[in-house]
């Protein structure tokens, strides 16, 4: 029971920090996944008098990747169903010409404000219309989360990582006798320490499995994408079991840093 | 002529400043010699054995293990000197989680032997101490006399070159006495190890030829 709580000590602050690594890099995840989705669906709508090329544009705003004419017959069309008393081949005659730009990735609000600018600049362009605000509340609240994410990272990673030393220092309290018996008979630093190191790997190696049977299965349900409402969103499985081997890589690390303390105040202890 | 294996000169073992257990006290131990370092309770006995395995720096003086100076020892050069060395203490200081077996193999494994040298050694040392059958029970499942039994073992694993012994049979029945006894005189005449007791008194009827030091306010004497 006393062992049971001991390692129960080391890998709820472990699973903490590993937890919110994990979150940390989901997020970063979506919103890469997000831009994609978005620069692919996302258009601005450019009027001009005169015809346009992508290299013109391209001058402007070197990530502008594509320029496409909208077919001014399907405005008409749309005209046509309101039954509006028009002579409409004139009108077709009359009308600019309509132009759809894709950029190669999802534009903040204050760049897409100066591309606006810029392309009002631009020789026959005569309006510039954007669609982004359905996008942009979803995008902003991702990063929003990103941030908070960083943030209670760094909380977590600080807090959990004292405890985490503060548990392995219960274990050298616990293991002393066994070790001044080593120490006694020759053994090394190292060799005395091994029961901590041992102790850290199982304990790291059970947080990492929780971590992932939590994120596995939050993903797999979608209850993580519903949760962040992006629910037209997904995560590759196999990337978050990717994800398990820097998890378990970071935890260690962190164990075997602690473990280094402890060991040099050990050392420190016997030279004085 | 042998030589000497531990050299004390004008040595002072101390606690706290000012408040010396050993004072200024010298003297020399041979390489095969056995040796009983006596005196009443409080004397200093175990602070003497302290400082010959590197658990208490002398505080004045010189004192040299296996021709180590023990004043300004660096722990991986204790960690060294000590795999020469065979502890056997009063409270016999086994680990309590471990089997008989692993305890005896304890100073094997810091000396890096293999499996089979490991098993094979803490066989044969079980069955000197007459524990052949108790290698998976734990320390405390023993008696007082199976434990120092145990570590006796233990003591004569890697074959050390000094056998330091504090009060190895203060505690025990006079069969564990007895088989301790033997156990040391043997490495002692067989091995050629040298051996160091602090005791109370020396037991009777020992076959091998022995030097014998007093402590005694203090200093350290030998007797003729």
């Amino acid at each position: 029971m006393k062992s049971l709580k001991n390692h129960i000590s080391l890998i709820i602050p472990l699973f903490a920090i590993l937890f919110a690594v994990e979150f940390y890099l989901i997020v970063d995840r979506l919103i890469a996944s997000y831009e994609t989705k978005l620069s692919n669906d996302y258009s601005i709508i450019v009027v001009a008098q005169k015809p346009l090329t992508l290299e013109e544009l391209r001058v402007v705003d070197p990530e502008i990747t594509a320029l496409k004419q909208i077919d001014a017959t399907l405005i008409i069309n749309r005209l046509k169903q309101n039954s509006l008393n028009l002579d409409y081949d004139e009108l077709q005659g009359l009308l600019p010409s309509f132009y759809r730009l894709y950029l190669s990735s999802f534009p903040s609000t204050q760049k897409l404000q100066e591309l606006k600018e810029q392309l009002l600049k631009v020789e026959g362009i005569s309006r510039v219309e954007t669609f982004t605000k359905t996008h942009q509340r979803i995008y902003n609240f991702l990063l929003f989360i990103k941030s908070i994410s960083k943030l209670f990272l760094a909380i977590i990673f600080v807090t959990s990582a004292m405890l985490v030393f503060k548990q392995i220092e219960v274990w050298n309290l616990e293991h002393q006798e066994r070790m001044y018996i080593m120490a006694l008979f020759g053994a090394p630093l190292w060799m005395r320490n091994a029961i901590l190191v041992k102790l850290s790997i199982i304990d790291t190696t059970i947080s990492t499995l929780l971590v992932y049977g939590f994120y596995s299965y939050m993903v797999s349900s979608g209850s993580l994408m519903r949760l962040l409402g992006v629910e037209d969103l997904t995560i590759d499985q196999a990337q978050i079991a990717g994800d398990m081997l820097w998890l378990f890589g970071i935890g260690l690390m962190i164990s075997m840093i602690n473990i280094i303390i402890v060991a040099s105040r050990q050392y420190k202890m016997a030279t004085t | 002529m042998s030589k000497n294996v531990i050299v004390a000169k004008d040595l002072t073992l101390a606690y706290k400043p000012n408040v010396p257990i050993i004072k200024e006290s010298s003297f020399k131990i041979r390489s095969g010699e056995f040796v009983f370092v006596t005196g009443p309770s409080g004397s200093g006995k175990s602070t003497l054995m302290k400082s010959f395995y590197g658990e208490l720096r002398p505080q004045s003086g010189i004192l040299q293990i296996g021709g180590v100076m023990m004043q300004d020892i660096k722990p991986s050069k204790l960690a060294f000197l000590r795999k020469y060395l065979g502890i056997i203490f009063q409270d016999y200081k086994l680990i309590k989680d471990w089997t008989v077996k692993k305890n005896v193999m304890l100073p094997l494994l810091i000396a890096g032997y293999s499996k089979e040298v490991c098993d094979s050694q803490t066989a044969r040392l079980l069955k000197h101490v007459h524990l052949q059958d108790k290698g998976d029970y734990y320390p405390l499942e023993l008696s007082g006399g199976e434990q120092q039994r145990v570590a006796m073992a233990r003591a004569l694993a890697h074959n050390p070159v000094i056998i330091l012994a504090d009060e190895p049979t203060g505690n025990l029945d006079e069969y564990s006495s007895r088989v301790i006894w033997r156990l040391l005189e043997g490495a002692n005449e067989q091995l050629g190890t040298t051996v160091v007791v602090m005791t109370h008194s020396i037991p009777p009827n020992l076959e091998v030829p022995y030097r014998h030091y007093y402590i005694e306010e203090g200093k350290v004497y030998e007797i003729a």
